[in-house]
């Protein structure tokens, strides 16, 4: 019993990584149609200041939470600004909006993870905090991972909350349905687009500081988070944020379920597997009608 | 027409006898920039024409240099090349029959990652079933053959180029790209076009780096499916403007030689810089530095008018 319950926690631990940083992603995709595969650039990010936070100011992670947030929202401010305002403005149809951005943030990926290698060097970087185990029903955890679930699934759920109840939620849910009927309501693009984007690197540094609590950090260690936020994606339907939820959850315990009786190396073909199983059978998501 | 012949003889003659007039560096020059010219022109043919963008360059070139690993020494080094340009030709395929009848964002996503699963599927094939992490390739051939191969594979990338643009299958796959529910109505099977594309660049790919493996004494999966050879590829196509042909050539000169020059002395800044150059491209010059051509000659013959005028005008 407590085996199965080990087996699904490791899982829904690291599916709630996943689900975090699909759904920064997912947002990008659904309202602006912004392809951005720097995004696990930007988790990186996220882990490195919260590593320098602790290691150097000695900072409690937990408490930096909020900071790396703010920080990366900033980022992402700026990123929006520099980079894909102009492609928004420019480009003739959604299609070609899709293929620009996947090209500049191609450009962004190395931009930012080699200024990541000239900044901290390549090494492993990593510091300990809660690492004692604790025992629930007879399977034992560590518990910044319970910490790291908790707070991944607070993250997750808060931002579904602000996009069901809120009027700014509203008004992107109303952008993702019709942009220009958005428009024709009143509802400001300018002001929108760039902080729902910002949103998004939020996120993304979010789950990079909830990260650099439990794994060693390196600046190489951002693809494949946007590889597995993708697929996520995929799983859940471009554009549904709840479907990035489970679409994440149910990833990461597949992932947990097929390593622990294959063999680990085996994580990227078991999620590439799903992706084109799902691709095949269910082109738009699993929870599409 | 007869000039432009003449030019692409006395190149083509230049560049066989490369191995005899140049030194060993000038040689392994030519041959990184042969390298990406043959990369960079079929991933135009397929990715330029369709607007398909593919990420699975790397991934491509790794699996053509494994066959040579694993083939290298029981099979010759003439049969081993075109081996690998049809394995990953094999690859692209079934990985086209699985998602290029989607939308172009899930095939773009699904190339992203290639490199990183074929990467990681041979390092787990080798340390479970071969016990081994690298291969040594023992007696390699010459540099002058391993040119001249190269050479001879980069040679048919430009000429297969050429001979698609002109072809029914050429102009399908630009229907594809510019309209493709219109390229259906007007009969054609895009789906099997794309994925016939998609497997004709992939082989191109496959072969250089099946060639280009000799070279390396020892590979390993993680030297083998480098990001960067995807990144440069990319970027030096995005820069000559993927829907031309002469554009990505020159680029690929010019970029291969940059690389050689100032990636061993700043490896990373070099790359901040390349990204950089990326996203000022797409941003500003979505064409490419080609598409300045035509209106750099406008402007020439318009100043050469202008010239004609005033003279004609001093002269009344």
């Amino acid at each position: 019993m407590s085996f199965w319950l080990e087996l699904i926690a490791t899982g829904l631990i690291t599916g709630g990584i996943y689900a975090v940083v699909a759904i920064g992603l997912n947002l990008q995709y659904g309202l602006m149609r912004i392809m951005n595969i720097a995004h696990g650039e930007f988790l990186m990010l996220g882990a490195y200041f919260t590593w320098l936070a602790h290691t150097v100011l000695h900072v409690n992670p937990l408490l930096f939470l909020p900071i790396v947030a703010v920080i990366l929202f900033l980022v992402g401010l700026g990123v929006y600004r520099l980079c894909f305002r102009r492609i928004a403005r420019t480009a003739p149809t959604a299609d070609i909006v899709e293929a620009r951005s996947l090209l500049v943030s191609f450009g962004l990926m190395f931009v930012v993870q080699n200024a990541a290698y000239l900044v901290w060097g390549a090494d492993l970087r990593g510091y300990s905090f809660l690492d004692e185990s604790v025992a629930i029903g007879g399977a034992r955890f560590s518990a910044n991972r319970l910490v790291v679930l908790g707070f991944a699934v607070a993250a997750s759920l808060a931002l579904l909350a602000v996009l069901r109840f809120t009027l700014i939620g509203k008004a992107v849910r109303a952008m993702m349905q019709s942009p220009t009927g958005a428009q024709l309501v009143g509802i400001d693009t300018a002001v929108l687009h760039p902080t729902v984007f910002g949103v998004g690197l939020a996120l993304a540094g979010v789950a990079g500081a909830l990260l650099s609590m439990v794994y060693e950090i390196s600046p190489a260690m951002g693809e494949p988070y946007t590889v597995t936020a993708l697929i996520v994606i995929t799983l859940g339907g471009l554009g549904s944020t709840l479907g990035a939820l489970i679409g994440g959850f149910l990833l990461g315990v597949v992932e947990a379920f097929g390593m622990h009786f294959t063999s680990p190396s085996l994580k990227m073909l078991l999620s590439y597997g799903v992706f084109i199983a799902v691709l095949l059978a269910r082109p738009k998501g699993l929870f599409a009608r | 027409m007869r000039t432009q012949h003449a030019l692409v003889a006395m190149l083509a003659l230049a560049l066989a006898a490369a191995p005899w007039m140049l030194s060993d560096f000038m040689l392994s020059l030519v041959l990184t920039c042969l390298m990406y010219a043959g990369l960079t022109v079929t991933w135009a043919m397929f990715s330029g024409a369709t607007n398909y963008l593919s990420l699975a360059t790397a991934a491509f070139f790794g699996i053509g240099a494994y066959v040579t690993a694993w083939g290298f020494g029981t099979l010759p080094y003439a049969v081993v090349v075109p081996l690998g340009g049809v394995a990953a030709a094999v690859f692209a395929a079934l990985i086209g029959a699985a998602v290029l009848h989607l939308r172009g964002a899930y095939f773009a996503v699904l190339t992203f990652g290639l490199g990183e699963l074929v990467r990681h599927a041979i390092t787990y094939f080798e340390k479970s079933y071969a016990h081994t992490v690298g291969r040594v390739i023992a007696d390699p051939p010459e540099s002058t053959t391993v040119y001249l191969t190269v050479l001879a594979v980069a040679a048919t990338s430009v000429w297969a180029c050429v001979a698609v643009r002109r072809s029914r299958f050429g102009l399908a796959l630009a229907g594809i790209g510019a309209d493709e529910e219109r390229a259906q109505t007007l009969g054609v099977n895009t789906r099997r076009t794309k994925i016939a594309g998609f497997a004709l660049s992939a082989f191109f790919a496959g072969a250089l780096g099946a060639a280009m493996a000799v070279r390396w004494t020892y590979i390993e999966p993680n030297s083998v499916f480098n990001p960067f050879i995807g990144f440069q590829t990319v970027l030096i196509a995005m820069v000559g403007g993927a829907h031309t042909l002469i554009g990505p050539l020159v680029s690929s000169v010019v970029f291969s030689l940059l690389t050689e020059f100032l990636r061993l002395q700043f490896p990373y800044l070099f790359l901040i810089l390349l990204g950089l150059v990326l996203i000022l491209l797409v941003l500003y010059l979505p064409g490419g530095l080609a598409s300045l051509w035509p209106v750099l000659r406008a402007r020439i013959a318009a100043f050469g008018a202008r010239l004609a005028a005033q003279e004609g005008g001093v002269r009344g």
